[in-house]
């Protein structure tokens, strides 16, 4: 969709759309910033092992909005950095979630190794709410997929799949596509890589490519009120999540970090209101009416 | 939506969620209801999808004098949408709910489809002492899933004081589950009647609700066992996808799985 003024016309710049918040059905924790062991191409934040632009956040804190959340009737919980396994309390803060929510880890796989499985699967068990541990792997050809995540990742992502599904604690292989739209027939192969691999319950998760971070640059554009009022507001994942991250709480778990994305606010609740979709990643997310969210 | 209030006080009903076409476990479910002394009888919608023959299942709820709230199914039938608005995003999944919704709406009559229109969205009422809402998937969306390991108790408090009620009753996800809080309020998701609940059993659940002087509410699970195997070879006699009847003969669900949450899903065979 071209959304820009026609050529030759002057126009005003109009006042950014903005979304009203609903209701607050998931909270993200960008627990380990951009703090990872891997560097992929597309990645939303630019995650990385060396420096981090963003610092993790400290547990006290993400323990403060997790309560808050809670109290807020949230529904679910998502971890995600960076890499959340690189966090040193992360098996102490996820059972901390999972006393309050359903509980969901966004992962690249390469850390959860035999010993931090059965941990998994032991927290799992043990917990009120659903553990959900998604493993991040982009494509199902192995060399196309290490192209942009890396050497050696595709296999690391798979051998934790495996042993995750082979343990009882089914994940969702979680793909970002390398376009705006989703892929059907990269749906079906992923699901087929799963099978192959000896996963009796495939579970497949896709997210189109969001233009921020690395990702940069590709595509977008912005919403305008009138593109806004011919969808569902609903349709918006902004109307019902938070991310918290170092530095605060931010519109979404797609935006988080960003300063132009950060809401003001003392505390979770004051951030439960109007915000501003201008980011040309919320053309995306208008487009496809797609949700970070499991399903 | 319209909402609907029952103007007296209840002190047992039987209510049941998604028929999906199935008249015959709706015929055996009103049986068993029949001999239980309730003072009324709710379903919280979907009435189609799924089955065979949708318009069968609409004389025996107005025969029984069911009160019924519109599902996402009903709205969608009724209004002609383009799916059933499940929101499904794995390809097969999409597959199998737009064979479904296609067969239901070719052959819902029109009569059954204004009927459904003209559903209310949910419906208050008494029971004993309680304050009860009913709806379909949560009292917040139409398409909501509640399902008992993904609906934490802050949630379900929320939803309550939202609804000003001390009991949510609910249907939508298939899979029955009841939750006390510690200050005394309920939800309860009911179940639904026309498919089995995924536990490898063909029978399926209805639920009973009762609400005697001086008593925490009972909340009574009721199995119904009915003829799954005339159902199931109607099904195929009406070429809707053979993954559906493998259902109803086996008891485990084969189609629209993304949805489930992981533990859920594990109990399953797929």
């Amino acid at each position: 969709m071209d959304a820009s003024a026609p050529a030759g016309r002057l126009t005003l710049a109009a006042p950014a759309a903005t979304v009203a918040f609903r209701h607050l059905a998931a909270l993200w924790v960008q627990i380990t910033g951009t703090l990872c062991n891997l560097q992929c191409l597309h990645c939303i934040n630019a995650s990385g092992p060396r420096e981090p632009w963003l610092p993790p956040l400290d547990a006290a804190t993400a323990r403060r909005h997790i309560t808050e959340a809670a109290a807020l009737g949230v529904k679910e919980i998502y971890f995600t950095g960076g890499e959340p396994f690189m966090h040193p309390e992360i098996m102490e803060l996820l059972a901390f979630a999972l006393e309050r929510a359903p509980t969901t880890v966004l992962t690249n796989g390469t850390l959860i190794t035999g010993a931090t499985a059965d941990a998994l699967v032991a927290l799992a068990g043990a917990a009120r709410y659903s553990l959900e541990i998604r493993v991040s792997l982009d494509d199902p050809d192995r060399r196309r997929n290490d192209a942009i995540r890396g050497r050696g990742a595709f296999e690391r992502a798979l051998r934790a799949i495996v042993r995750l599904d082979a343990r009882g604690l089914l994940p969702i292989l979680t793909a970002t596509e390398t376009e705006a739209a989703v892929d059907d027939d990269r749906y079906a192969r992923l699901r087929a890589l799963l099978l192959e691999a000896g996963v009796r319950k495939p579970r497949v998760k896709m997210l189109p490519l969001f233009p921020v971070g690395r990702a940069a640059g590709r595509g977008g554009g912005t919403v305008t009120t009138e593109m806004l009022a011919a969808v569902d507001p609903a349709r918006l994942q902004c109307s019902e999540t938070r991310a918290v991250a170092a530095g605060g709480v931010y519109v979404c778990p797609i935006l988080s970090g960003l300063p132009e994305a950060r809401m003001e606010g003392a505390t979770l609740a004051d951030t439960l209101v109007p915000n501003r979709v201008d980011h040309p990643a919320c053309l995306v997310c208008w487009q496809t009416g797609s949700s970070c969210r499991n399903a | 939506m319209t909402v609907l209030s029952e103007p007296r006080a209840f002190r047992r009903i039987a209510v049941f969620g998604g028929v999906y076409s199935n008249a015959h476990a709706l015929a055996a479910t009103l049986a068993d209801v029949r001999r239980r002394d309730v003072d009324a009888v709710f379903c919280l919608g979907d009435l189609g999808g799924f089955g065979p023959h949708p318009d069968r299942v609409f004389p025996l709820l107005r025969d029984a004098g069911v009160r019924a709230i519109q599902g996402n199914y009903d709205l969608a039938v009724a209004e002609g949408h383009a799916d059933c608005g499940c929101g499904y995003t794995d390809p097969r999944d999409n597959h199998f709910a737009r064979l479904s919704y296609a067969y239901t709406l070719a052959h819902t009559a029109t009569e059954n489809r204004r009927w459904m229109a003209a559903l209310p969205g949910h419906r208050r009422l008494r029971l004993g002492g309680l304050e009860a809402l009913l709806c379909h998937g949560s009292p917040r969306a139409i398409s909501e899933f509640l399902w008992e390991s993904t609906t934490p108790d802050g949630l379900i408090s929320r939803l309550l004081d939202d609804a000003r009620a001390q009991l949510i009753l609910c249907t939508h996800s298939g899979i029955k589950w009841h939750r006390r809080l510690p200050d005394g309020r309920h939800l309860v998701n009911v179940g639904v009647i026309g498919r089995p609940e995924n536990d490898g059993t063909s029978g399926v659940w209805y639920t009973l609700l009762t609400a005697e002087p001086g008593r925490d509410l009972d909340v009574d699970f009721v199995p119904v066992a009915y003829d799954h195997e005339t159902v199931a070879k109607e099904m195929d006699a009406e070429g809707l996808p053979p993954e559906f009847s493998e259902t109803v003969r086996t008891g485990w669900w084969t189609t629209c799985l993304e949805v489930l949450p992981g533990r859920e899903r594990a109990r399953g065979r797929f």
